[in-house]
């Protein structure tokens, strides 16, 4: 199914007198590996979460999976949404397999059915099922990221949002859990949205990066196409950092990067 | 077992089935109250501070005072919704004291359940935002559970605080363990107050192991620990209160009322103890406040008790003459028929009234005799009285009428009272003049040559609802006009004296036999 997954048009957000969205306008096609890039403050998470209403917009329409979501019973909207986040928040008084059959549950699943679909997804996530019966607290930051993973996708979403969600963990394991997820985007036929502030994470999953400063877009394009695209400098010092970075790199480890 | 303890333990299933039944009603309806509260603060911080505020407020106003102002507020209350619906509600006993203790448990389940909430990470909220709940399934499902350790500390100190407040509605009428803390500080039964401590401190405790168990259980998220202290709770108190609904079929029981003094419970025991030869069943209502009892009766909450003519003239008829021993009688058994329905059947024999007393050594070294010998002196020395004496009427009148001016006033309960007379604390003490003490110490009664004191007959009186009621005026009638001060003083005397004490029941039934000899 070809189409858009979310539209924004005109989206606005005000926090006291400061700005954190001004006027942004953004399709999101089905199918579709989108990155929001840009530093602290630029509004990509607000973004981000006007899409499942963690933000309510105080100007601008927003459509996501062909509904518009200003009238829409939020917690009835996220039910259809993924989301993961940087600190994963995982429920502490509940077992991985009850974190993970969270939504399934709220959405009235039959119990078969859910601890069928528990089973599949945590090995989905690359995780042995008997840390299902674990607390959250036993398990690794890696560990953890992956059962949010399975959480968010628990409930069968179409589209994913993810906050930084690998930013905590150290760069193996993100490099591990990235090409896993990015994986999953392709067999299941998903549309992610990703915020991070990391270029070269952008660059390695998306297939299209959006870069947001002070609340508005100022470059969006397939990686390749963005370093030619774009006409200013703070872009375009943020796209060549990872090449730079890499270049160094392959100068000090003696070529084999 | 010594007879005292043995007393003690026979009244023990009662005391504490009430205080069980009492406190964890409190604490259950402060727990149903607070923690909606607690969850509004959370919510809102221009909530919180005035929620906080407020619950801390009450927990500044000493407990037995909140008690107290509870009475008038429930007082007026009913009579305007007998006045509104022609039907009112008990002041006295459970409800006052019920309402009060609600509001004394509500300070810490409202903290620390505002905190516990408040303190739940931010990120597992927005995860629970995040995967759909709404807000109420955010609260039952994540909030709550992760902040039950923190509300059950907080209810653990509400249920300590709770248990230990309970012994005060002893004297807003609502039997607790209190009953042998204040029965025991009259009659000077140190047993009794030990015993009313431990049973209270025992339960506080044991409480607190239960909850802290549940406590733990949330913590540790253990089913099995919570369960057991639930469990272990609710047991106990079904155990505690069982003995309650035996008695429950009240409708024909008699209530009746004492003051807080010696010659009160040995009186209610009397007028009890000849109505349960009659066949009746009786509760006792033992520790009320002057004002307290007359009003209690008057509204029916109990059926019978002793008052003295000068108290009612006084304090209920507002008079300030002096008519005359029997004019007074006479006038009070007219009026108070007339304006409360309330019957006087009679004065008992004996009065007990206020008498300003001395030591006989130092009214001989200051050459005093009467009142009015004391107003030249009365600057020199130091005044002791009960709780009550400096706020009532009566002593308005001695004042006024002799010019007494003291060098300083001091308040005791009555037994402290005579203890600071024999040991020179106070030159001067407002007894009373059927107390047993007076003639087994030689005390000196001044005369009252203005007759500012009015007369002080003890009469029996009965609630509007039993006015013709027959098993209870029979039971009573016999007792009219049989006991003498010297009687009267001696039984006193055996309750209060330090060696040899006996119970008011036992002084009760040794009366019975003297006044009214069998056949």
């Amino acid at each position: 199914m070809a189409g858009a997954a979310i539209e924004l048009s005109g989206v606005e957000k005000r926090y006291g007198g400061v700005l954190a969205l001004a006027g942004v306008s953004l399709t999101v096609e089905t199918g579709s590996f989108t990155a929001l890039v840009g530093g602290s403050g630029s509004g990509k998470t607000t973004l981000l979460k006007t899409v499942n209403r963690l933000v309510s917009p105080d100007a601008g329409e927003i459509r996501v999976l062909g509904q518009d979501v200003t009238g829409a019973d939020p917690h009835l909207l996220r039910r259809k949404i993924g989301y993961v986040f940087q600190e994963v928040g995982l429920f502490p008084h509940l077992s991985v397999a009850e974190n993970i059959a969270i939504t399934p549950k709220l959405l009235g699943w039959d119990a078969r059915r859910i601890d069928g679909r528990v089973a599949n997804l945590l090995g989905l996530v690359d995780l042995p099922l008997e840390v299902g019966r674990r607390a959250p607290a036993a398990l690794s930051g890696g560990q953890r990221q992956r059962v949010g993973v399975a959480r968010a996708l628990a409930a069968e979403p179409k589209l994913m949002l993810m906050d930084e969600p690998f930013g905590a963990l150290d760069p193996l394991t993100r490099d591990a859990l990235g090409t896993d997820y990015r994986a999953l985007h392709e067999r299941l036929g998903l549309t992610t949205v990703m915020v991070t502030h990391d270029m070269a994470e952008a660059v390695l999953l998306a297939d299209r990066i959006v870069v947001l400063r002070r609340g508005a877009v100022v470059a969006d394009g397939a990686p390749a196409d963005l370093l030619a695209q774009t006409a200013d400098d703070e872009v375009r010092a943020l796209l060549e950092a990872p090449r730079r970075q890499a270049l160094k790199l392959a100068a000090k480890l003696g070529g084999a990067a | 077992m010594s007879p005292r303890l043995s007393q003690a333990f026979a009244v023990l299933p009662e005391y504490l089935g009430w205080h069980v039944l009492l406190s964890f009603s409190a604490l259950a309806l402060g727990l149903a109250i607070s923690l909606p509260l607690a969850v509004a603060a959370s919510r809102s911080a221009r909530l919180r501070w005035p929620l906080l505020a407020v619950a801390s407020l009450i927990q500044t106003i000493p407990s037995l005072a909140l008690l107290a102002l509870f009475y008038p507020l429930l007082l007026a209350v009913s009579a305007l919704s007998r006045a509104a619906f022609g039907a009112g509600f008990s002041a006295l006993g459970f409800l006052p004291s019920l309402l009060a203790l609600t509001l004394y448990s509500m300070l810490p389940i409202l903290r620390n359940g505002a905190a516990g909430i408040l303190g739940v990470d931010a990120a597992v909220k927005e995860a629970a935002d995040g995967v759909g709940m709404t807000a109420n399934q955010r609260l039952w499902r994540v909030e709550l559970p992760l902040a039950a350790p923190v509300i059950m500390a907080g209810v653990r100190t509400a249920a300590v605080w709770t248990i230990g407040a309970a012994t005060l509605s002893t004297p807003v009428g609502q039997t607790s363990l209190g009953n042998y803390i204040f029965a025991g500080l009259q009659t000077e039964n140190w047993v009794f107050v030990l015993f009313g401590c431990a049973a209270s401190a025992v339960l506080a405790l044991a409480t607190d192991q239960l909850l802290g168990l549940i406590e733990t259980g949330t913590k540790r998220r253990s089913p099995r620990l919570l369960w057991i202290g639930l469990g272990g709770l609710v047991g106990g108190v079904a155990l505690a209160v069982a003995p309650l609904a035996a008695g429950l079929d009240r409708t024909q029981a008699y209530t009746v009322g004492a003051k807080n003094f010696s010659e009160q419970y040995i009186l209610a025991e009397l007028m009890a103890q000849r109505l349960e030869k009659a066949g009746a069943q009786v509760s006792r209502k033992e520790d009320l406040g002057s004002a307290v009892a007359y009003r209690a009766l008057a509204a029916g909450e109990i059926d019978a008790y002793v008052d003295y003519s000068g108290t009612l003239w006084t304090n209920v008829l507002n008079r300030k003459d002096n008519p005359g021993r029997a004019e007074v009688l006479k006038q009070l058994t007219a009026e108070l028929k007339r304006r409360d329905g309330v019957t006087v059947l009679g004065s008992l024999g004996f009065e007990n009234a206020y008498a300003l007393t001395m030591r006989p050594d130092r009214a001989k070294a200051l050459g005093i005799a009467s009142i009015a010998d004391l107003a030249g002196q009365a600057p020199k020395l130091t005044l002791g009285s009960d709780l009550e004496f400096l706020s009532r009427p009566e002593w308005k009148a001695v004042e006024d009428a002799y010019g007494l001016k003291f060098k300083a006033k001091r308040s005791y309960q009555p037994t402290f009272m005579y203890r600071a007379l024999m040991g020179g604390e106070a030159d001067v003490i407002s007894a009373f003049s059927s107390d047993g003490r007076i003639a087994a110490d030689h005390l000196v009664i001044l005369t009252d040559p203005k007759g500012a004191i009015p007369p002080y007959d003890a009469v029996v009186l009965i609630s509007p609802k039993r006015a013709h009621d027959k098993r209870l005026i029979d039971a009573l009638q016999p007792l009219i006009g049989k006991i003498n001060v010297g009687v009267m003083q001696a039984a006193n005397l055996s309750v209060d004296r330090d060696a040899g004490k006996a119970s008011p029941a036992e002084a009760a039934k040794a009366l019975d036999r003297q006044i009214l000899p069998s056949p």
